[in-house]
């Protein structure tokens, strides 16, 4: 579904990325790991089409990402950003529903299909009592689930989420977390809990140095010693379970 | 499932906050028009001159002077408040003005080298050089803050603030200068509808119609570009290439408009303020309910500008402000119990 050759990011001479190559199949859920600034959400931009890596290229679907137009993008992929911006006075509904916009044209209206798809998602969520709310009288993580919803109402085959879960309490990430297997989509997700990552995610990226230090079956890839490479802290695996040392 | 609880929801729903539903209101927008209209008939029995109706057919009074005021009283609200509610959503900054580009500096400073220059006895002489003194500041705006094909949004506005400061002391230093001429620059600066012309109607009239029907084109893609650049670009808005086809369609707008008649402050920034607090933040309710409101202030303001004192003029600029502030106040202090 997504596939990664080759690329690299840099600002000017600072390399993010470094010569990276993956292939992430259909309906698998990909957890991308790995140190503060190493370049998670650059990752996620290229994936999405929002940053043009300086080298290398992305294809969504076999197609190129440059060569869709932003409309076809925002059908195949959706984003869910780590902070989302919420200014003007937007209900909580009015939001999700402005996921529908890569299937109206200019000057037309919501159908009753794109107010049903809404509902849905923002029940999905839990969110749906929240649909008169406005920014400011939301919580973080109600915010956060807004902004799932909005990306779920996209149904697109494709969702990239820059670390949805960490502005949420255990219930809320497990209920978020049990909603994205349940939806089945190609999920790439920055995540920063380990176990709930084992849990609940397929594959994993780790990423160190700018390089892709591994990628495949989670389960196999978040051995003690990768992560004493990637993170520096020592760790130890009992029962699928990561416990560390303090 | 849960919706045997819920009751489900009519089409078109009712969920949205107090009166505010998603869709805009014909009802709404018709209500407005018919008072617009009404407003503009009754601004034009009003003035230094009052007419009977049997008479005011035949006078050359309300055909050569009155009418085309009204009229460019309204096309120059309806453009400076779409401007306003279109360029708050593009910049993302509810502080935000048709003005904030340099357009209206621009304009006084072309004006006041034209005044001085004595070209006022030339058709469309002062208006002429205003529109292209403001044109080619917002340029050269546009030049400092583009990045290779994209526009750094905090350097574009501050760019126009302080070009916009400079000007204004190159302003003062003129009339300092040229004392004689003072008044008519402090006029034109302030805004008047006194010299209005079907000439001025002529001329702002078809950029009005064309920029007015972008903006409202691009009414969905407005309220996505509130979420963000990269948000909206995520949900399928070709940012870029619509910022652009806005920047340029609202800028030819405030600057015709400018040009005309001066620089006539707050509607464009109180406005769309003030439609937003009844009506939502979904642009596509702005934007035309902003036009109409607008345009209804400005025509309600112009006519108090002429009739207060006649048979002197108050310029209108200070009148929208009189008039605006405390009607927006008090609509902040309204909505503020909401909550």
């Amino acid at each position: 579904m997504i596939e990664l050759q080759h690329i690299g990011v840099s600002y000017g001479d600072r390399v993010i990325l470094n010569d990276l190559n993956a292939e992430v199949a259909e309906g698998r859920i990909t957890a991308v790991m790995g140190p503060n600034g190493c370049g998670k959400t650059t990752l996620l931009r290229c994936i999405g089409g929002l940053l043009e890596p300086t080298a290398g290229r992305v294809l969504i679907a076999q197609k190129e990402v440059p060569a869709y137009t932003a409309r076809e993008m925002a059908q195949q992929v959706a984003f869910v950003r780590q902070h989302p911006q919420t200014d003007f006075e937007f209900s909580a509904f009015e939001t999700v529903l402005m996921g529908r916009n890569p299937y109206q044209r200019h000057l037309q209206n919501e159908s009753q299909e794109d107010w049903d798809i809404v509902e849905r998602c923002m029940r999905q969520t839990g969110t749906w009592h929240l649909r008169q709310a406005k920014p400011a009288q939301m919580s973080g993580g109600e915010l956060q689930r807004v902004m799932i919803a909005r990306a779920l109402a996209q149904q697109t085959p494709v969702l990239l989420m820059d670390e949805p879960v960490s502005n949420l309490d255990i219930a809320h990430q497990l209920e978020i977390m049990r909603l994205l297997r349940e939806a089945g989509k190609t999920t790439v997700i920055v995540i920063h809990d380990i176990n709930l990552a084992l849990r609940f995610c397929d594959d994993v990226m780790l990423l160190h140095d700018s390089r892709l230090l591994y990628h495949g079956p989670i389960a196999d890839g978040l051995t003690p010693e990768r992560i004493a490479t990637v993170y520096g802290v020592t760790a130890h695996r009992t029962d699928g379970q990561v416990i560390f040392d303090f | 499932m849960k919706s045997s609880v819920h009751k489900r929801s009519t089409y078109p729903p009712r969920l949205i906050g107090e009166g505010s539903g998603v869709r805009l209101n014909l009802w709404v927008v018709a209500g407005l028009t018919v008072l617009l209209v009404a407003a503009m008939a009754g601004s034009c029995l009003l003035g230094a001159v009052d007419f009977r109706l049997d008479e005011i057919f035949h006078s050359p009074i309300f055909w050569r002077l009155r009418l085309p005021r009204v009229v460019m009283s309204v096309l120059v609200g309806a453009v400076l408040s779409v401007c306003g509610a279109a360029y708050q959503s593009i910049f993302r900054n509810p502080l935000t003005d048709p003005y904030v580009l340099g357009v209206s500096s621009g304009a006084s400073l072309g004006a006041a080298v034209a005044i001085l220059l004595g070209l006022e006895a030339w058709l469309w002489g002062v208006g002429g050089m205003a529109l292209v003194s403001a044109l080619l500041t917002v340029l050269f705006i546009y030049r400092i803050a583009s990045i290779g094909n994209r526009m750094h949004t905090t350097t574009l506005l501050l760019t126009g603030v302080c070009l916009t400061l400079l000007i204004s002391a190159l302003i003062s230093f003129l009339m300092v200068l040229n004392q004689e001429k003072m008044d008519s620059i402090i006029f034109w600066t302030m805004g008047s509808f006194g010299s209005s012309s079907w000439t001025d109607v002529a001329v702002l009239a078809p950029v009005a119609v064309v920029g007015i029907a972008v903006v409202l084109y691009y009414g969905r893609d407005l309220n996505l570009l509130l979420a963000g650049s990269e948000a909206a670009q995520s949900m399928g808005v070709e940012v870029e290439k619509v910022k652009r086809v806005l920047l340029l369609a609202t800028t030819l707008m405030v600057a015709f408009a400018v040009s005309s008649c001066g620089v006539i402050g707050f509607v464009g920034l109180i406005v769309p303020h003030a439609v937003r607090l009844v009506a939502g933040a979904d642009n596509r309710k702005v934007v035309p309910y902003s036009m109409l409101c607008g345009a209804l202030f400005v025509l309600v303001c112009d006519t108090l500008a002429r009739y207060l004192l006649r048979p002197s003029e108050l310029p209108v600029g200070s009148l929208t402000a009189i008039v605006g502030a405390p009607l927006f106040i008090y609509l902040l202090y309204k909505n503020k119990k909401r909550y």
